[in-house]
């Protein structure tokens, strides 16, 4: 019964699912776990699977470069799923995990194509070595038909747009503007409109942003926001909702997100300016790209929430509510975390610390500025 | 998985997973409640699984993320079973030698387990351990056991045998009515029964209806719901399968605030499986009753938390409460009726309608059945959640599971209730614990707040915050609310800043009361609850701050005069670098002075003054101030 449960359980498997370099398929969760765990303080990424068919599921949507994988597996074992792997990609690299040590079963499944196979329990060490060898011939392979794939096509050369190409892609816009029915001098306003609220956004955002970028970055957001408004429903109760996704994928709500939303779901824009203004989840104010946040909570305040938020102050250079001029972080306070047992308590994007000392506030954000500064 | 049909189906289902589990010997629980996750049982656990793994440990050993084991002071908090053993503080390169001591060779790590800060006694089992011996813990218990993100766990534990029992062998009528019998009374606050609430949903007229969970726990200092709604999603979902069932919804909604974002992941797991297990939807168990649920996200507004407000913010309108002549009960969202309940009341269905209400009725005081979870926090040894049954005194919460006040400094106060509610002296410790009896104090229950004070709060500083906080929250749609919070907060802040005057706490009083008597909806109503009872029981605070222009307690800034221990002091300079006034002087080499005429009391010498120094200290007197001599 357990082992039909869904293939990605939680959400950081999830995040990793575009370019997992490896799957594990085993029955035991502890092992795949295990593996998991190993191979990504390694610098590998890796998913998991319980059992064989939703590990080929996994493999299929995922396209790893290694796939560690249980011989002995209940409902589709080892040698199947091999067999499967094959067909998907033939770059794949299979290394497989033996239980018993029977050396017949490693045998047959190195004929199935099978590059290496480990005896259960391993030394972390080993299964690394082998993955790293396997990622290797993976490469080897992938250049290979990369080689061949290009001597088969002949590659054309991109050129930046000229203005005539621009002109021209302008036009059929406007064309199919007309087809639609639109009238001209509108559509014309209504675009100008979009370029003016670009304009602001750029302004708003200080030395941050340029022009041209700005308004990329616009079409960019409202077609977000678009994607966010399909999700949720275009009704009125999903308002809310929307704002909150908009929120936390952009930090904050520009003014042409708002206008965007309003005019999508037929609500004024002066309601969608109260709701904004309600919430304490709305910022109408560009936020920085980390947020540190002080607990005001009751426990938090007779533990010294005010002197914690002194010392993020003083770190940070700024005051509460208010964002550095690199736009790196904004300071705010909340009512409560919910994390009282450890007050005061603050918390950097979502790492929670409690009580934190002077030193290790600067650790926190220093640490984040280099990353920043590598990005 | 295929859709379960019948209870008998559920039972078998039940019978497997418990096969199952029994193949392993060993199991290792691991908290991942957030106070945990803040102190690194993430990491713990991915050590665990790699040491799992090395050792081959897999066939014998099951390792469980749980939800909250409440004993968050001591995170992360690990339990190996079946020994009962209380690992804490533990970290991840403890992992290999309790993998090697307390596995393979059944001996104790003696230096991870709870060491009595009073007896200096070392208490290696769960149940040895005063925090955990003195509750009662029939909500809470579970979250040790189960992992919130499978459903297999809560069905191990008899999960979903009270719905399966409630569809097929009761009337949406003898489910009202057993909620009724138990007297069981809503845990959000206000305490109304929630069997009345019920039974007038049930009969008043209108399709559809709506059933809701209040998981908007907006009370600063509380954090219980948080911890069922990560910790036991299902049951707080079986709760409201229940609650629809009786009053005849076929739509619910999970209301849960933005600021619980794991919260929200584990309650969207459970509701995943509970729909593809056939436990929630079309037909559940083929019984022929529909339901589902929905989650709304909270964005952030203590007011939304009254249930009026509520259903307006699920509306996707601004969170603004009703007015209260129109009940909920009978127009509630979109004008339909609705029965909205908090987290715990919802908790505690399932276990009233498996086990009766008469086992319900057998626990706690009369007008208050059953057990309450409380948040004991602040100036307290063991902070973290603790459930005791209704009627229990105070003293046994703070002193005998809470270990009483650190540092040998003395206990002054409890605040209980929220922002609504009201401080609690010494002599009321021996209070028992009910709706009642905190209401006649001039407290309330809340939602489970309990926030000890000791000698160095102000209780002044304390009204002053719980006034600042409602006045932000304030909706500001009623002008006694609004307003009157507004000009408490200008009083309150001139106390505390040494401007206070004569009258001022006659004045709060008389406020408080025009508030209490004009205010539309329960939070302005309440709202003056803090001052009225820190007046009460604290009025000689208030007349030191206004008359001698002195905080006792050493907290309000303006009343209070920052120097620098010469002795202490180890001349970091951290103070000088960070005075905002540039009233820190370097009379020599490394000894620092703060020039009391430059200062302007801010405080932030202390606060970046490191620990380990503790240089900069604060004294009361201002009358006489050192004369600073350049």
């Amino acid at each position: 019964m357990p082992s039909s449960e869904p293939i990605i359980q939680d959400s950081k498997r999830a995040e990793n699912l575009q370019n997992a370099a490896v799957v594990v398929i085993d029955d035991e969760e502890s092992m795949c776990e295990g593996c998991r765990q190993t191979l990504e303080e390694s610098g590998f990424t890796a998913t998991t699977a319980f059992n064989g068919s939703d590990g080929i599921r996994l493999v299929r949507e995922v396209r790893p470069r290694v796939v560690v994988l249980d011989l002995k597996m209940p409902g589709l074992n080892g040698i199947d799923v091999l067999r499967v792997l094959g067909e998907i990609d033939p770059a794949i690299v299979p290394i497989v995990i033996t239980g018993y040590g029977a050396i017949d079963s490693a045998v047959e499944s190195m004929k199935m194509g099978a590059f290496d196979f480990l005896t259960k329990p391993f030394e972390p060490e080993i299964l690394i070595e082998a993955v790293r060898r396997g990622i290797k011939l993976n490469h080897l392979r992938l250049e290979t038909s990369k080689r061949e794939a290009i001597q088969e096509e002949d590659l054309e050369e991109k050129a930046a747009p000229s203005k005539q190409d621009v002109l021209l892609k302008g036009l059929s816009v406007l064309s199919e503007g007309y087809s639609a029915g639109f009238e001209r001098m509108g559509f014309l306003a209504e675009l100008k409109g979009l370029e003016d609220e670009a304009k602001y956004y750029a302004e708003r955002l200080g030395r941050a942003k340029k022009r041209e970028r700005a308004i990329l970055d616009v079409v960019e957001q409202l077609t977000l926001v678009d994607d966010i408004i399909q999700e949720h429903g275009y009704s009125k109760s999903a308002l809310i909702q929307i704002l909150l996704e908009a929120q936390s994928r952009l930090h904050w709500l520009p003014r042409h997100v708002l206008k965007w939303i309003s005019e999508r779901l037929n609500v004024p824009l002066g309601d969608i300016y109260t709701i904004a203004n309600f919430y304490e989840a709305f910022s109408l104010e560009p936020q920085g790209a980390h947020t540190v946040q002080v607990c005001l909570g009751t426990a938090c305040h007779v533990r010294g929430a005010p002197d914690l938020l002194k010392k993020a102050a003083s770190v940070l250079g700024i005051q509460e509510n208010q964002t550095d001029d690199r736009q790196m972080f904004t300071l705010k306070t909340v009512h409560c975390l919910g994390c009282c047992a450890l007050s005061p308590v603050l918390q950097v994007d979502d790492t929670t610390m409690s009580n934190p000392s002077l030193s290790q506030l600067k650790k926190a954000v220093d640490s984040l500025e280099k990353e920043e500064a590598s990005k | 998985m295929k859709k379960l049909a019948s209870i008998q189906e559920l039972e078998s289902l039940r019978k497997e997973i418990k096969a199952e589990r029994q193949r392993k010997p060993f199991s290792i629980t691991v908290c991942s409640g957030t106070g945990c996750r803040a102190c690194g049982s993430v990491e713990l656990v991915a050590a665990f699984h790699k040491e799992i793994m090395k050792q081959g440990l897999y066939k014998t050993l099951d390792l469980r993320e749980s939800g909250c084991h409440g004993f968050c002071e001591h995170g992360p908090v690990v339990v190996v079973l079946p020994q009962n053993i209380c690992y804490l503080r533990m970290k991840a390169k403890d992992v290999p030698e309790v993998i090697a001591e307390t596995i393979q060779k059944n001996q104790i790590v003696e230096r991870l387990v709870y060491r009595d800060p009073n007896t200096g006694e070392k208490l290696v089992h769960v149940d040895e351990i005063p925090f955990y011996k003195h509750q009662k813990r029939i909500l809470l218990g579970n979250n040790a056991v189960i992992d919130p993100t499978d459903i297999t766990d809560y069905l191990a534990l008899g999960g979903y045998a009270a719905l399966a029992k409630a569809l097929f062998r009761m009337t949406p009528d003898d489910v009202v009515s057993t909620v009724k019998e138990a007297n069981l009374r809503g845990r959000g606050g206000g305490g109304f029964p929630a069997g009345v609430k019920w039974e007038s949903t049930r009969r008043a007229s209108g399709d559809p209806k709506y059933v809701i969970v209040n998981g908007d726990e907006g009370d600063p200092g509380a954090y219980m719901d948080r911890s069922l709604l990560e910790g036991n999603p299902h049951g707080v979902l079986e709760g409201l399968i229940l609650g629809g069932y009786a009053i005849g919804a076929r739509e619910g909604f999970f209301y849960i605030r933005q600021e619980y974002p794991l919260a929200l992941k584990n309650v969207q797991i459970a509701i995943d499986q509970a729909r593809e297990y056939g436990l929630l939807g079309d037909d559940i168990l083929k019984s022929g009753f529909s339901f589902d649920v929905r989650i709304h996200r909270g964005a952030g507004a203590f007011v939304s938390g009254e249930s009026s407000a509520l259903m307006n913010a699920i509306e996707g309108r601004v969170g603004e409460p009703r007015p209260k002549y129109i009940h909920t009960s009978e127009k509630g969202l979109w004008d339909r009726p609705s029965c909205l309940n908090n987290v715990e009341t919802w908790a505690n269905i399932p276990f009233i309608v498996n086990k009766g209400a008469s086992w319900f009725t057998g626990m706690g005081t009369k007008g208050s059945s059953g057990t309450k979870v409380f948040s004991l926090v602040g100036k307290i040894n063991n902070s973290g959640l603790v459930e005791v049954p209704m009627g229990t005194p105070l003293r046994d919460i703070i002193f005998k599971i809470g270990g009483g006040v650190p540092g040998g400094k003395k206990f002054k106060a409890v605040q209980t209730g929220g922002p609504s509610g009201g401080v609690l002296p010494e002599s009321m410790l021996d209070l028992p614990v009910d709706f009642d009896a905190l209401h006649e104090a001039g407290s309330m229950m809340g939602s489970g707040g309990m926030i000890v004070m000791d000698e160095d709060t102000c209780m002044v500083d304390t009204a002053r915050y719980y006034i600042e906080f409602l006045s932000r929250e304030s909706c500001g749609k009623c002008a006694p609310c609004r307003q009157g919070l507004y000009n408490m907060l200008l009083i309150l802040n001139d106390i505390v800043s040494g401007k206070g005057k004569e009258g001022d706490i006659e004045l709060l009083e008389e406020l408080s009361e025009v508030m209490r008597q004009a205010s539309m909806c329960a939070l302005g109503q309440s709202a003056p609850n803090p001052v009225s009872s820190t007046i009460k029981h604290f009025r000689s605070e208030y007349e030191a701050h206004i008359v001698e222009k002195r905080c006792p307690a050493r907290v309000c800034k303006e009343l209070t005069r920052f120097s620098i221990d010469k002795e202490k002091c180890k001349g970091c300079g951290l103070c000088q670098k960070n005075c905002p006034a540039d009233a820190i002087v370097e009379m020599e080499k490394k000894i620092f002075v703060i020039d009391q005429e430059k200062c302007i009391r801010c405080g932030v010498c202390y606060a970046v003054c490191p620990d380990k120094f503790s240089a900069v200290v604060k004294t009361s007197e201002i009358e006489s101030p050192e004369v600073f001599v350049a």
